[in-house]
């Protein structure tokens, strides 16, 4: 099939709506008699609630209700955990705390009013009596005694878990070197563009409820919303409107959603409910969060035998969705892009009085990247050895793939080596070396880190998903011709409108223009799984891909049998069935008047014009499909194909990234003098899209490196409130990347895609931190947690007891 | 971030603004830019109860060249500071100040008036304001009286403004004879606030060595203050390296540096130091 | 957060003291304090406007005086609570006479919560700063009147203190 489309750099056809602001966001959603909805959430990080005295709010005119806690505990279920690990514990979380607070921002009361300015007015007057706890927030110390969160656990230890194979004793008992770093991921806010949003609308007559929310998930979050609140599945209908961003913040079933929902059943009023952005810190999950040692057992040569980390994981004060879940996924990725014979994962899930933690983008995999990566650059500093020569020592060969890791998993398909070619023959690795030594005679600091990621992504086999792993997608031709695709991918900012035309457009050899994809609206869509873990594509194009087989069959089926075409002598091309000898005449130049579909007296709908033709459209095999007089004999009318794919591996990306950068000797300044990213994500659909989520995602990494973090004072307090502190990476702190592929495609489904939505943030990093550390090589340094900040740096360079 | 309900007059005139914010000592206030006033509002940290407005007072927003002043009508804008050509010829430091402050979007509506009375510890006018040993205009209701910028800055977020009384103009003795200026900021990655920000006004002798410096230095303390220290090494010396380092080792003296979640107060202070001494030479260059 | 300093007073380590734990001394010295009733022995109900600048709020708390070694020691109790948050500190001060000087050093520890503490963070200690720096000028003036006598009325820090509180309260919401 001739690719117009696929492969080619197609501008979105989300573009023109989202930046005409003609877009829908949940808030821009406007009912009659919608209710507002503001929350009284707790300032303490730990204490017991004595008493919530709503009197003055409800007194307060335009109010209409206030709930507590306490009146809806035993009317709705707990915010649902999807992790089932083993002896883990799940508190009891309800949707609004009732005798106890375990973290600030936990929600108390929810007042409800004819207007937000009302509601929000009102929650200063609700008085709210809490007799404050000892607080609890560092994660070792949560794990090792003191005041514990939740009473009846006994401890601050969600769970524990061993995990890896081959035999970690003998590696390190056996090594001709090891070594040991300790390394923090500090927790980080996603910080999407648009906050929370939801809209429930309940309809008392009809007894049907639907409910808007921003969220990465609509169907998982029916079923869940469902059986929270005690609703038939099948009466409620939750639509995403646009989505701006989610990271993996909108993956999960929040408070508010199961709240809304049942307020607006109590009011028989659409109810809504617009997050803040301080909310938004506080209240909405937050990412990472690691505190562990890395430990590295290895040869002379640079040969890794052994690799264990040691990890306490700070969970928060309870479990949103996959909170649990989210450090096994570091323990899956600890073989990083290298054969590693023993691998181990210990971690200690601890709660903590803090919001919860889950996924954001990456989810796990950054930190077991970022901890294997700078193993490597400290088993190359040991040796004295070139960083990039010690990866390429530990890497698997192209043709050692489906490669085992000793983590489980089998990685489908991989050229490191080219990766790391590609991105060091742009850099100019050898003269960037030589160019770095010239420097360092002159005093300036200059460094350069290298990353060669793999990652695991297009979640994933079913078999290892909480909740299924395959995606849904329907394809269908109208009978005017045009195509509706219904997929059950929730893109929230990635491009699927487009991407998806672009495949089923060159699948079926119309234009693109003649496509709509339709996704997030559980009353129009097909059962999906949602968007995150870089899935989309991978899972839920396939899935429409294959539907488009499936369709184009049935296509060629009423095709043949319109034209009698005998067996084999039918082709299609450009969108048109043609008989073998038509084909040759079209080949020939000749043509054949073509009777568009529609053009006929106003209102009607042509019949095909069939008799004695040698070709058709599949505009016209869509339209006799409908009219269904000349179907071949047990061929059901219409002309659509569902299919649900599952896959049978995940996928994995990998890559190299290179970043270069120097330091101000005087100041502690870093500024980026180069960054290259060479990624492989498979098959490539859209490069434009591609080159986007890399930019987001090294964006979003450069933030970890060298700007966020969420910080909690002793007393559980979140002191970085607002984005006037927590610093998020602006326009001048982005160096111009200097981007390129290789192209290894994936055997895990038809297309050959793996994915590329969290790669970017995965691989870049442990280069940005890996550059800056070799930066303040001269001065002994070894490693430098993150976010490294200019005083960190300079720290470094005056401390008397270094070497200059 | 709903501010809790109040009310919102524009006047007019400065003397009905001045009236209004009379009729009301305890709950009006001068709303200008707003873009320090608002956020405090959505925070709920301030409830005022009556917003005068007096950005749409035209009067107010000017910037002249008077005999040997430079006027400028509290109103006026970073922007327009930023972009006045009058002022890159006559006084460049005002607009290299200006341009530092956040980006353009809020460089249009924030006001030089605004910063100066609000008097952030890291608000960049007042630093410009007391190198160029500015001269405040201030209208009340018992009308109006002239402090000096370097009498102005009290305390943290607190200024010689009295109740009812607005800053209406900001004079500065336009440079004259051979000078130099310059403006060094480290702005704070997420809220664009001076880390530090050093204003350096050089008086310059014919051969090139200082008669007089002017150090205006922000985000260091908790108000924008004058390094006296480094002024008095810098008079009647040639401005060459060694000088200039010894110079701007002075400029915490006397100041307990602020310390936050972005930086230590000794890492504050070297920062002064480096970015006086960065500013010194750029001024003198 | 850790506060702590050391102010001078010209008066008497007694007259000092005595000033401190005197809820009338307190309550005129307090930046802000509306209301300061004796509750107990050594406890206080306080109602008080703090803040700078535009910033500020009603909190209204509890104050309790510990430790009470006249005339060198004792320990300040506090908690407040109010929209833009709330605060809880206990600091230790000790009074040291030197001629004709009083020393008093304090140290305590505030922890404050809420709104002010999710965004006011660089600014917290300089206020508190402040605040305590206009606390024990007030008290200096108060010190140096004998009990019994007019609180000061003449003098430059009574008119500095007046019309510095005048000014606070000018800012204030109510």
């Amino acid at each position: 099939m001739p690719n117009n489309y696929v492969g080619q750099r197609v501008r979105r056809t989300e573009d023109p709506r989202l930046i005409k602001g003609l877009a829908h966001y949940v808030d821009d959603i406007a009912l009659p008699g919608t209710l507002h909805v503001a929350f009284v959430r707790s300032v303490y990080a730990h204490a017991k609630i004595n008493s919530v005295d709503t009197s003055a709010a409800l007194a307060t005119p335009g109010v209409v209700a206030v709930y507590t806690g306490k009146d809806v505990a035993g009317k709705i279920g707990p915010v649902p955990c999807a992790s089932a690990l083993p002896g883990l514990k799940v508190p009891d979380h309800r949707v609004m705390a009732t005798d106890k607070v375990y973290f600030v921002g936990h929600p108390i009361a929810a007042v409800v009013a004819t207007d937000r300015y009302a509601a929000r007015d009102a929650v200063d007057l609700v008085a709210v009596d809490y007799e404050d706890l000892p607080v609890v927030t560092d994660v070792e110390a949560a794990a090792a005694g003191g005041t514990v969160i939740h009473e009846s656990f006994g401890d601050n230890i969600a769970y524990k878990m061993t995990a890896g194979e081959g035999d970690i004793e003998a590696a390190f008992a056996a090594a001709e070197r090891t070594l040991k770093q300790r390394i923090l991921h500090k927790r980080l806010a996603p910080i999407a563009m648009e906050p929370r949003g939801v809209l429930a609308r309940y309809f008392p007559g009809e007894e049907e409820l639907t409910l808007w929310s921003s969220t990465q998930i609509p169907h998982l979050m029916r079923t869940q919303v469902a059986l929270m609140i005690g609703f038939p599945e099948n009466k409620l209908r939750v639509i995403t409107p646009e989505v701006g961003g989610g990271f993996g913040s909108k993956l999960n079933v929040y408070a508010e959603e199961a709240l809304l929902s049942w307020i607006s059943m109590q009011l028989n009023k659409p109810v809504k409910w617009i997050e803040t952005r301080r909310e938004n810190i506080l209240a909405t999950i937050h990412g990472r969060g690691q505190v562990g040692d890395i430990e590295v057992a290895f040869k002379n040569d640079g040969t890794i035998t052994g690799l264990r980390y040691n990890v306490f994981a700070d969970l928060g004060a309870y479990h949103q969705l996959l909170t649990p879940a989210i450090p096994t996924l570091t323990g899956l990725m600890l073989s990083g892009a290298y054969k590693i014979p023993a691998i181990q994962i210990n971690i200690t899930g601890c709660f903590t009085n803090k919001m919860a933690t889950d996924a954001y983008r990456g989810a796990g995999r950054p930190e077991a990247t970022y901890v294997v990566e700078r193993a490597m650059d400290l088993v190359a500093a040991d040796l004295g050895a070139d960083p990039a020569e010690i990866r390429r020592r530990n890497f698997p060969r192209k043709d050692e793939f489906p490669f085992h890791t000793a983590t489980g998993l089998d990685y489908d398909s991989g050229d490191y080596e080219a990766a790391l070619d590609k991105a060091q023959e742009i850099i100019g690795y050898k003269q960037l070396r030589e160019q770095q030594k010239q420097a360092r005679d002159e005093g300036r600091l200059m460094g350069i880190g290298v990353s060669t990621y793999v990652e695991i992504c297009a979640l994933g086999p079913s078999q290892a998903m909480p909740a299924g792993g395959w995606e849904s997608a329907t394809v269908r031709i109208e009978p005017t011709g045009k195509v509706t695709v219904l997929t059950g991918a929730s893109p929230h900012g990635q491009g699927q409108e487009t991407s998806f035309a672009q495949i089923v457009a060159d699948e079926l050899g119309i234009s693109i223009n003649d496509i709509t994809v339709i996704h997030g609206d559980t009353g129009v869509v097909q059962y999906g799984i949602g968007t995150f873990g870089s899935r989309a594509t991978a899972v839920g194009g396939t899935a429409v891909f294959v539907a488009v087989q499936k369709l184009k069959e049935k296509a060629e089926k009423i095709a043949g049998h319109i034209l009698q075409a005998e067996a084999g002598r039918l082709s299609f091309e450009g969108g048109k069935y043609s008989l073998a000898k038509a084909a040759a005449a079209g080949a020939a130049g000749e043509s054949e008047p073509v009777y568009p579909v529609g053009e006929g007296p106003a209102g009607a709908l042509p019949e095909p014009q069939t008799e004695g033709r040698t070709s058709l459209t599949i505009q016209e095999v869509a339209l006799a499909a409908h009219i269904a007089k000349e179907l071949p004999p047990d061929t059901e009318p219409g002309l659509s194909a569902t299919y649900f794919f599952e896959p049978k591996n995940f996928t994995f990306p990998f890559g190299t990234h290179i970043a270069v950068v120097e330091v101000d000797r005087e100041t502690g300044d870093i500024k980026f003098l180069r960054y290259v990213a060479v990624d492989d994500c498979g098959k490539v659909i859209n490069p434009m899209l591609v080159d986007g989520q890399v930019h987001g995602g090294i964006v979003q990494s450069i933030g970890q490196a060298m700007y966020e973090e969420v910080v909690y004072d002793e007393q559980g307090q979140l002191i970085t409130g607002t984005l006037m502190d927590y610093a998020l990476p602006r326009a001048k702190h982005i160096p111009n990347f200097e981007l390129d592929r290789t192209e290894t495609p994936s055997p895990v489904n038809p297309l050959g895609v793996k994915g590329v939505g969290e790669a970017g943030t995965i691989g870049s990093t442990p280069a940005i931190v890996g550059a800056i550390v070799d930066a303040l090589a001269p001065f002994g340094v070894k490693h430098l947690d993150m976010p490294i900040k200019p005083e960190d740096v300079w720290r470094v360079i005056n401390d008397d007891s270094r070497s200059v | 971030m709903i501010p809790a309900a109040f009310d919102y007059k524009a006047p007019a005139t400065l003397e009905e603004a001045v009236s209004l914010l009379a009729g009301d000592p305890d709950g009006a206030k001068v709303l200008a830019g707003g873009h320090s006033l608002i956020p405090a509002m959505k925070l709920r940290l301030a409830q005022p109860q009556l917003l005068v407005d007096i950005a749409r007072i035209k009067s107010l927003s000017y910037i002249r060249e008077e005999g040997n002043q430079i006027l400028i009508g509290a109103t006026t804008t970073h922007y327009e500071l930023e972009s006045s050509d009058l002022l890159k010829r006559i006084c460049p430091l005002l607009p290299a100040c200006a341009a530092t402050i956040g980006d353009v979007q809020v460089r249009n509506k924030g006001t030089i008036g605004g910063s100066i009375a609000h008097s952030d510890p890291a608000g960049d006018w007042p630093a410009a304001v007391l190198a160029l040993d500015a001269d405040l205009v201030l209208v009340g209701p018992n009308g109006e009286r002239t402090v000096k910028a370097t009498d102005f800055f009290i305390d943290l977020l607190t200024t010689d403004l009295q109740p009812g009384e607005i800053l209406r103009e900001i004079r500065i003795a336009k440079p004259s004879g051979r000078f130099g200026q310059a403006y060094q900021k480290v702005p704070h990655p997420a809220s664009g606030f001076a880390v530090v920000g050093v204003a350096v006004h050089l008086s310059l002798n014919d051969d090139g060595s200082c008669k007089s410096a002017q150090i205006g230095v922000t985000g260091v303390g908790t108000k924008a203050y004058r390094a006296e220290g480094v002024e008095t090494a810098l008079a009647g010396k040639s401005l060459d390296e060694q000088t200039i380092a010894a110079a701007a080792a002075h400029v915490c003296d006397g100041v307990d540096p602020n310390a936050d979640l972005y930086a230590s107060s000794d890492y504050r202070c070297h920062l002064a130091q480096i970015h006086t001494k960065r500013a010194i030479q750029a001024a003198k260059a | 957060m850790k506060l702590e300093g050391t102010h001078e007073l010209e008066a008497t380590r007694e007259r000092v003291y005595q000033s401190l734990v005197n809820p009338d001394v307190l309550q005129r010295c307090i930046p802000g304090c509306q209301r300061l009733e004796r509750t107990g022995e050594n406890t206080f109900a306080a109602t008080i406007r703090a803040g700078v600048g535009s910033i500020k709020g009603v909190f209204d708390g509890n104050v309790r005086l510990e430790d009470l070694r006249e005339p060198d020691h004792f320990r300040i109790v506090v908690d407040g609570k109010g929209p833009p948050g709330f605060l809880k500190g206990a600091g230790d001060l000790d009074l040291q006479q030197e001629g004709a000087i009083t020393k008093v050093k304090y140290a305590g520890d505030v922890q404050v919560g809420g709104t002010i503490a999710g965004v006011g963070q660089r600014m917290i200690q300089g206020t508190a700063k402040m605040m305590a720096v206009q606390f024990f000028t007030c008290l200096g003036a108060e010190a140096k009147v004998a009990p019994g006598e007019p609180p000061p009325k003449q003098g430059f820090f009574r008119n500095a203190l007046r019309w510095f509180s005048g000014w606070l309260k000018s800012l204030f919401r109510r």
